[in-house]
């Protein structure tokens, strides 16, 4: 197993360094100029190219590619273009909020979505079953912003309960921290809770037409010990995956919810960013979600072996 | 339904809520009386005030930055860190003294070596610098509070070019500081200005804080826009970023933040409806909308065709599109001086006035040459004002029986292809929207949208000795009388040769919970004279 990890580790630098070759080039090509932005309005077409040679942005492809990779590997993520700053200290002024509002999500949604997935197969077919994939498609249809809105609307400016937007560092309080989370999760989590429902329903109705499942059944077992200990284990690996795939979501997500709810996340950084062709940031930002989104994969395969033994690296 | 009505129609909901008596104990708490929170209009991503000219930028650097001379509100430079000044008889030679007191927020005195530094560096990035240095002789210090600048020829327009809002603004930093290259970011944030900057609490696109400079002397006089006492009633100023206009409104009424820079117009009618927010005109000069049109590719290398836009055009289309039924927020504007300035004149605009011809207009599209080439309009999405501007245009040249190529990008892909010389065909571009703060278009010196003076001229490159004549003779102008009979000379010859086609002048609104006083009107958000009860 331990080799595994490593493997599947040693695996992402090719991944990582495609990455990296793709999102330059895409960059380079992208429409767009940052001395433009900087400049203002009011520049002069010779103070934009002297803003462009101070930056570096006049030089060849390679020349710029090649500068970029050999600081990377020194671990440098470079200096955004605008603020100065260094990437990586940007980044990782903004890596809490984004972290504490996926995690938040993640919890929210895997203590909703499974056990909602579970009620609905155990009485598939009933109303019950129909109600909640209503909710399922509900979650699915409406757009993030748009439960976000009706949300601050009901449970921060009609009942006053928790704050429109911002955050609370968790060094500040727990309880700071959570009610500023609380409303962003849910309404990231809508999409990701339908998901998994409709995932773990599907995969629990076929694993309740097995034949130890009848065994079970005829043996006297109690339908709690069916539902969560015999059958939610053997469908737990597409349900896996699913959370899995789903980190994807959330990042997606966390960039349109951040904005709605003022969050200093990552997110945000991104879409700032790119409208600004603030290259360094983009570059920094990608190369982490790949970077993430390669060890979730990791984390899931290797949760694999933990819900079924059958499965060996 | 798309996400603008969505939001629109829960702002609204949740005004009506709040009006109507939904209180209950906050969870969300307001900051303390001495913390005022604001919403600016844009993130603070740079705080290089001369090597980054974005607005938002010069907002905030007003706070942090004091300058030699200060605007007031009739458009005169007063004097604020200078005590007295001297001219020579000839024009040639200005001396300046500073008033006693002056400190920068590290704590060493503000010395005219400083001063000769920071205006060096502005003077390499500002039009009205550039023009200073062209005729510089010499700028040095002549003791630590004296500092003198010999010129080549007088140049009349001094203490306005020292005083003015327009960014860059010459704005005054130690000497170590301003000595970095104008065109690279420095580092250090240490003005003399009323506010110190906390670099430790910046989050660039989240939040930026200014704290009172408690060794600050403020002058005697009444402060007037950027001018006189800059008197600082709060200890601490928070920017919160905001992009989404809907979450801003909401805090605003939840007390989370207490003042926003620029509500937008879809979300007015709630802010007014709600008892604890005041909502005003926040920038009096407004803005002047520019539809830009480039002179070097057919047809609009022809007058005739720029013509034939100016004779078909209506301002009140694309003011609408942009404000809606809210009559107080626009102007017609048949010149390109900001209406309610001295400055302003409609001389030579007729071509903008009265019922619109669009038979005419075709026609002098057809003597300019058209034949239904496609005509390549650039237009930002992702900016209300300019995608307001686009579809209104994109009617108008249908309307003119124009094949449209419609190409619809972001504000960053405009500013990159405006600047392309090549054919349309070959990516470059026919037109594209934008709009210029009023305060820019009180007279041609930071107006450089104005400029006719081909390659050199601002994107479009428009080419007219006329208009570029009577600028020189602007600058030159001694009396405000002179200067008016000259900006009639140079508005004729704009629109005679369609420099830009001005959509209109618009105005928008600020809004503040009650608890704060003090909000004054001015070109740019002012923060002292404002406090807040808790």
């Amino acid at each position: 197993m331990l080799a595994y990890a490593l493997r599947r580790v040693l695996s992402t630098l090719p991944v990582m360094a495609i990455v990296a070759l793709f999102v330059f080039s895409l960059l380079y090509i992208a429409p767009g100029d940052p001395a433009v932005v900087i400049a203002g309005d009011q520049a002069s077409p010779a103070d934009v190219e002297r803003i462009r040679a101070n930056l570096g942005l006049d030089q060849p492809f390679l020349v710029q590619f090649g500068s970029w990779v050999w600081r990377l590997l020194h671990f440098d993520l470079g200096t955004s273009i605008f603020t100065n700053l260094p990437v990586a200290a940007m980044i990782a002024q903004r890596i809490e909020p984004t972290l504490s509002l996926m995690m938040v999500t993640l919890f929210l949604t895997i203590f909703i979505a499974v056990p909602l997935g579970v009620i609905a197969a155990w009485k598939a077919g009933t109303w019950i079953d129909r109600t909640i994939m209503a909710f399922a498609v509900f979650g699915f249809s409406v757009p993030v912003f748009v439960v976000g809105y009706i949300l601050a609307y009901v449970f921060a400016l009609q009942l006053d309960w928790l704050p429109v937007q911002g955050y609370t560092p968790l060094a500040q309080g727990f309880w700071p921290w959570l009610q500023n989370l609380i409303l962003p999760a849910v309404a990231l989590g809508c999409v990701y809770i339908a998901l998994i429902a409709r995932i773990t329903r599907a995969a629990m109705l076929e694993v309740l037409q097995q034949d130890y499942i009848r065994t079970a059944r005829a043996k006297g077992l109690g339908q709690g010990g069916i539902l969560f200990i015999h059958a939610l284990k053997n469908a737990a690996v597409p349900i896996v995956t699913v959370v899995g795939i789903g980190i994807a979501l959330l990042i997606g997500g966390a960039v349109v919810t951040e904005s709605v709810f003022a969050i200093p996340g990552l997110g945000r950084l991104t879409i700032d960013a790119i409208l600004r062709r603030d290259y360094p940031v983009i570059q920094g930002i990608v190369l982490l979600f790949s970077f993430v989104y390669v060890l979730v994969n990791l984390l899931i395969d290797i949760t694999y072996t933990l819900v079924d033994p059958r499965i060996r690296y | 339904m798309d996400r603008r009505t969505v939001l629109k129609g829960l702002a609204g909901a949740s005004g009506l809520a709040l009006t109507g008596g939904f209180a209950a104990p906050a969870i969300a708490q307001g900051a303390s009386a001495k913390t005022l929170r604001f919403v600016p209009q844009a993130n603070l991503a740079n705080f290089d005030p001369i090597w980054g000219t974005q607005y938002v930028v010069r907002n905030a650097a007003a706070m942090v930055w004091d300058t030699l001379y200060g605007i007031d509100d009739q458009f005169v430079p007063q004097r604020q860190m200078v005590e007295s000044e001297e001219v020579s008889s000839d024009g040639l030679t200005w001396t300046f003294k500073l008033r006693p007191g002056l400190k920068f927020h590290d704590g060493s005195p503000v010395l005219a070596k400083d001063v000769v530094a920071s205006l060096t560096r502005w003077s390499a990035r500002d039009p009205m610098g550039l023009m200073l240095k062209a005729i510089q002789n010499e700028l040095t210090a002549v003791d630590d509070k004296t500092f003198k600048w010999v010129l080549k020829q007088p140049y009349p327009k001094m203490l306005f070019a020292l005083g003015k809002g327009n960014a860059p603004c010459a704005f005054i930093m130690p000497e170590r500081i301003a000595q970095t290259d104008p065109f690279k970011q420095m580092s250090e944030y240490i003005g003399s200005g009323p506010f110190k900057f906390a670099k430790s609490e910046w989050v660039p696109g989240a939040k930026a804080v200014f704290e009172k400079f408690t060794d600050y002397v403020p002058r005697q006089e009444k402060p007037v826009w950027l001018a006189g006492g800059k008197q600082v009633l709060i200890d601490r100023v928070e920017w919160v970023i905001m992009p989404d206009p809907a979450t801003a409104a909401a805090a605003l009424q939840n007390g989370e933040v207490d003042w926003w820079e620029n509500p937008i117009t879809d979300l007015v009618p709630v802010l007014k409806g709600n008892k604890n927010i005041g909502v005003d005109i926040g920038d009096p000069l407004g803005n002047v909308g520019a539809f830009r049109i480039n002179h070097l590719h057919a047809p609009f290398n022809n007058v005739k065709a720029r013509r034939a836009i100016l004779m078909a055009m209506s301002q009140e289309d694309y003011m609408r599109a942009l404000v809606g039924d809210d009559n107080s927020l626009w102007k017609p504007l048949p010149g390109v001086f900001t209406p309610g300035t001295p400055l302003y004149t409609e001389e030579g605009g007729d071509i903008l006035k009265g019922k619109r011809d669009i038979a005419a207009a075709k026609k002098l599209l057809e003597e300019a040459g058209y034949k239904g080439e496609p005509i390549t309009c650039v237009v930002a999405q992702d900016q209300p004002i300019t995608k307001a501007f686009g579809d209104v245009t994109a009617d108008l040249l249908k309307k003119l029986g124009m094949t449209v190529d419609f190409v619809a990008t972001d504000w960053g892909t405009v500013g990159a292809r405006r600047a392309l010389k090549t054919p349309p065909a070959q990516g470059g571009w026919h037109m594209f929207h934008t709009w210029h703060a009023g305060a820019d278009c009180i007279n041609p010196a930071a107006y450089n949208a104005l400029r006719a003076n081909g390659d050199k001229a601002w994107f479009g490159w428009p080419d007219s000795p006329a208009v570029e004549t009577e600028v020189t003779n602007w600058f030159n102008a001694k009396s405000l009388d002179e200067e008016k009979v000259v900006a009639g000379r140079i508005n004729k010859a704009a629109i005679d040769d369609v420099v830009f086609a001005p959509t209109g002048f618009f105005l928008g609104y600020t809004a503040w919970r009650k608890t704060v006083s003090g909000v004054a009107k001015g070109p740019i958000p002012l923060f002292w004279g404002v406090s807040k009860t808790a």
